[in-house]
């Protein structure tokens, strides 16, 4: 994985010496909050209901076991012993003091972290498929051009006040494992008609209050023009983006109200000036960083399938782990595994200090030193050996994250919602508790399959429930939370979004309607292969809104 | 002399060559300024030492002390074109009555008048403008033929004069002779009584230190003969004696009074914000905002005085592309700071337009932003915020000063992305 060379180290110590510069600033009160408000959010500290918070970037989710353990002694030092993944891939500190941070930033700095455009109406940290590198189905490793991003983007001059935040995903298999069609830009590797590999484009997606599936604004841009193709894309938007209203000025809004013609020309002019100019990316830069991404030192070793049907026997808990949290590799004799931060009854994302002290351990001994964060709030160990599968699952077990539920209905991805966040109108985490101690019969997950569950507590939708198969969103209607259940949203290759059904339901009710919702699937569904999203792509809505409704 | 030669041969001023102007400095009495006229003239660096005289109010003394010396030692006289009738008339006479024979006016660069000032009415909104122009450029071109200078400055005259010694060692390695350093307004009464020299016209209306008619105004009994310099602005001394202790070129003096923050000083600002009173073939020194340009455009371009473009976000550059090199300063309006257009637009400017001249950012600007403009291709700042003022006098921006993105004309910081880097 990259390693900060010397001008990316001095360039992160110059980023925290500025922002301590800044916080000293507020501190003495020669800024104002709202002078200071964007300084800090373009460090990544929120303020937030109880106290500031902290967002770390992890870009595109890319970890070593080092780089975990400072996050771990972050979460012992300066929170209260854990930390929160989030969506972005990031992990969030809920509970640090303003003087601590710039201390924090220098020790993330230690190991070449930082907490750089992880808010603030900027490019934010790129993010993209938690198996990149590793997956069997790969056209191109999406990581190495997620750095040149992650570097192009960084205080870039010209867009360090746009419109509004602006957030780029980059996917490197046919299937999206990034919702790149949900972001601002969206990259998904393609080949084009010589079978050169290049990128398509898709700009003006995105969830919150509107939500819109990006538009293809180019098939095929090569990476020698990727740079100039996003920067004429980020100058129109820049130039051309709302300002007016906070909630309209997003880049999806401006292809929407222009029309994607408009955005398409305006993005190409610029592109035409730019296009071989000073952004022009050499295949050499290309390879001098695609080498830091090159595969680990895998041994030869047999493909030995993994005999889940064994386990089964033996160790039905282990077998479950195994069916549900393995992904297919593109080396022979190795898997990538997914760590739940789902326990039935937790809250979803969050790891204790110790979890990511043994996680680390763990990554360096069986992983190749690697970890990934994935934007469903899970640890990946990309690179696990098939024979060490048992000795690694042991470890998590001792830590209590070896919950087999990856994918599974209890796999829920979830926001902070009011329990932490100033912006939230209802309660997230406790309804993701309630709905995964319903479901918690390991049994009955299996045979539901495939379904995910996504969360928001406000309708800024950071727990992606337009796009979960079964989505929720917590509002507040006269005093009470009220909780809308969406159907049919699908964050993949396949994007759509997914559709409010009828009359919300109170906090109690919640887990109820989506017991009807799955039992609904469950009686209707051809068999046990059909997923819930392909069922309801076969039935519609209708009898899923009739057994929650009624007739009438 | 063995002392003049080793201050004069090498340029480098050092210990040494400091010590021995310690040392002429005291082989005379205080006021001992015939004395120190003859050291300088004959022994020191004869044939290398002349005088800049504004013939004023009390030039006479140093020009009577200099025609006992040397009547043939070469004397400037800045003709600014802007001197009062008077002084020209005192320059005559004092010539014949001193016998004076080698006296030198010395005028402004015609180009400069009419590139900078071709109404004449510079002083008006930027006299450090005009002193520059009209002395500062003209003299420096005579100033390196000469290894030495007389002035008539006196330690009373001004706060930062106070401690004027009779030599001074400057940092370009010449030597300012200062006569009369040690005179007050007595002495200088006294000598002119003595030998029955004659005053100027105007010091018996009221003018006790004189320079161009523009600048300079009588002065209340009491009052210090200087005050009527540059009255009511912030301004001492005309830019010419800048090396004395540092302290006259102090850019904090001019930092409480201006907004425009250029090159690294605060300075006066010619320009005005444009109003609807405004005639689009008359005007000048105004930024006529973009629309208005484009409107009147044909109006504008006839209009031969010197003009500046408002940008405000919304405005499209590119509608102005062809006419960017009639305007000397453009300003980007930033109506807040978290408005980013700007960013964009100085960019096609500079990069894309190849606009070179002065270029401000205007609105609601604070330390934290310039680092971005100026890599944008921002120069200049209208700054009223106070921390920000300060920040930028004394060069503490919050900065990050490595670059991972080729921005900007000029941007080739050491240590950028080799694959970023410009070619050029």
């Amino acid at each position: 994985m990259y390693r900060y060379d010397e001008f990316d180290a001095a360039f992160v110590r110059a980023r925290t010496g500025q922002f301590a510069n800044q916080v000293e600033r507020r501190l003495k009160g020669e800024i104002s909050e709202e002078q200071f408000r964007p300084l800090r959010l373009m460090n990544g500290l929120y303020l937030q209901l109880h106290a500031y918070m902290l967002r770390i970037a992890v870009p595109y989710g890319t970890l070593r076991s080092q780089q975990m353990r400072k996050l771990a002694h972050v979460a012992r030092t300066h929170d209260r012993g854990y930390g929160h993944f989030t969506t972005r891939q990031n992990i969030q500190f809920n509970w640090p003091r303003l003087k601590d941070v710039p201390v924090i930033l220098s020790e993330l700095a230690s190991v070449e972290m930082h907490a750089i455009q992880t808010s603030g109406n900027c490019i934010r940290n790129v993010t993209t498929d938690q198996f990149a590198g590793a997956a069997h189905d790969e056209i191109i490793d999406p990581r190495p051009v997620g750095e040149i991003i992650r570097q192009w983007s960084s205080l870039h001059p010209e867009f360090s006040y746009l419109p509004r935040k602006f957030k780029i995903a980059l996917n490197g298999a046919p299937h999206d494992r990034a919702a790149i069609r949900f972001h601002d830009i969206g990259l998904q590797a393609t080949t084009n008609g010589d079978g050169d590999i290049g990128w398509e484009v898709w700009v003006g997606g995105g969830l919150g209050r509107t939500p819109m599936v990006a538009k293809l604004i180019n098939s095929f841009v090569p990476h020698e023009h990727l740079l100039a193709y996003l920067e004429s894309i980020v100058r129109v938007y820049n130039r051309y983006g709302r300002r007016d209203n906070k909630f309209k000025a997003r880049i999806k809004i401006l292809v929407h109200e222009e029309g994607l013609e408009t955005i398409k020309g305006q993005v190409e002019a610029e592109f035409a000036e730019m296009r071989g100019g000073q952004l022009t990316l050499p295949q050499e830069e290309l390879d001098r960083i695609s080498a830091y991404f090159a595969p680990p030192a895998f041994s030869a070793l047999p493909d030995t399938p993994v005999d889940i049907a064994r386990e089964d026997i033996l160790d039905p808990v282990y077998a479950r782990w195994l069916r549900h949290n393995l992904n297919r590799h593109v080396q022979p004799g190795y898997t990538s595994l997914t760590i739940s931060l789902k326990p039935v009854g937790g809250s979803p994302g969050d790891a204790t200090a110790e979890q990511m002290e043994a996680v680390a351990d763990l990554a360096e001994r069986y992983s190749f030193d690697e970890l990934r964060v994935t934007h469903e709030q899970n640890l990946v160990l990309p690179h696990v050996a098939i024979r060490d599968l048992r000795a690694v699952y042991d470890g998590l077990v001792a830590v209590k994250l070896a919950e087999g539920n990856a994918g599974l209905i209890t796999d829920i991805i979830c926001c902070p919602g009011m329990d932490f966040c100033s912006l939230a109108t209802a309660r997230s985490i406790p309804i993701a508790q309630a709905i995964s101690q319903k479901f918690a019969a390991p049994e009955r997950q299996k045979d539901i399959g495939d379904l995910k569950i996504k969360i928001s507590g406000c309708i800024n939708a950071c727990g992606h429930h337009h796009v979960g198969h079964i989505g929720v969103l917590g509002v507040e209607k006269k005093g009470e939370e009220l909780y809308q259940i969406t159907l049919g949203g699908d964050a993949t290759e396949n994007a759509s979004v997914g559709k409010i059904l009828g009359p919300g339901f109170d906090a109690d009710g919640v887990p109820g309607a989506i017991e009807t919702l799955v039992e609904t699937y469950l009686a209707r569904r051809e068999n046990a292969q059909e997923n819930f999203i392909a069922a309801y792509r076969r039935l519609g809505e209708a009898p899923f809104k009739e057994a929650l409704y009624g007739n009438g | 002399m063995a002392m003049a030669s080793t201050l004069h041969s090498d340029r480098q001023p050092d210990k040494l060559r400091s010590l021995g102007i310690v040392a002429l400095n005291g082989m005379f009495d205080e006021m001992d300024a015939v004395g120190v006229m003859r050291q300088a003239v004959a022994e020191i660096l004869p044939g290398d030492v002349a005088i800049v005289s504004s013939f004023g109010a009390d030039s006479v003394v140093l020009l009577h002390i200099a025609a006992q010396v040397d009547p043939s030692l070469p004397i400037y006289f800045l003709e600014t074109g802007k001197h009062f009738p008077e002084t020209l008339a005192y320059v005559e006479q004092l010539k014949k009555q001193l016998g004076l024979i080698n006296v030198t006016a010395i005028h402004p660069a015609p180009h400069d008048l009419a590139r900078f000032d071709p109404d004449g009415d510079l002083w008006e909104t930027d006299p450090d403008s005009c002193c520059h122009i009209r002395k500062t450029e003209p003299l420096e071109p005579i100033t390196e033929q000469f290894g030495g200078w007389v002035t008539g400055r006196k330690r009373f005259q001004t706060k930062e004069r106070g401690v004027l010694p009779h030599f001074e060692l400057t940092s370009d390695d010449r030597i300012k002779i200062n006569p009369l350093a040690y005179f007050n307004d007595a002495d200088v009464a006294a000598y002119k009584a003595e030998h029955d020299l004659p005053e100027h016209p105007l010091y018996s209306h009221g003018y006790k230190s004189i320079g161009c008619a523009p600048c300079t105004s009588v002065v209340a009994e009491g009052e210090d003969p200087r005050a009527g310099r540059w009255r009511g602005l912030n301004k001492k001394e005309c830019g010419i004696h800048y090396d004395f202790s540092g302290a006259i070129a102090s850019p904090m003096n001019a930092a409480d009074k201006y907004s425009l923050f250029k090159d690294g000083t605060f300075v006066a600002d010619p320009f005005r914000v444009w109003d609807e009173t405004m005639v689009a073939g008359e005007a000048r020194y105004a930024h006529v905002p973009l629309p208005v340009f484009l409107e009147n455009r044909e109006a504008f371009l006839a209009n031969p005085h010197p003009l500046g473009l408002l940008v405000s976000p919304g405005d499209r550059v590119e509608d102005a592309e062809a006419d960017l090199g009639r305007f000397v300063s453009i300003a980007i309006k930033f109506p807040a700071f978290t408005d980013g257009r700007g960013y964009s637009t100085a960019r096609l400017l500079t990069e894309r337009y190849q606009y070179a001249n002065e270029l401000r950012a205007v609105g609601d600007i604070l330390q934290d932003q310039i680092p971005l403009m100026r890599r944008c291709g921002i120069n200049a700042f209208v700054i009223t915020h106070k921390p920000t003022r300060e920040a930028l006098i004394e060069n503490r921006l919050p900065e990050v000063n490595i670059f991972y993105q080729p921005v900007g004309t000029s941007e080739v910081p050491v240590g950028t992305r080799p694959y970023l880097r410009r070619a050029s």
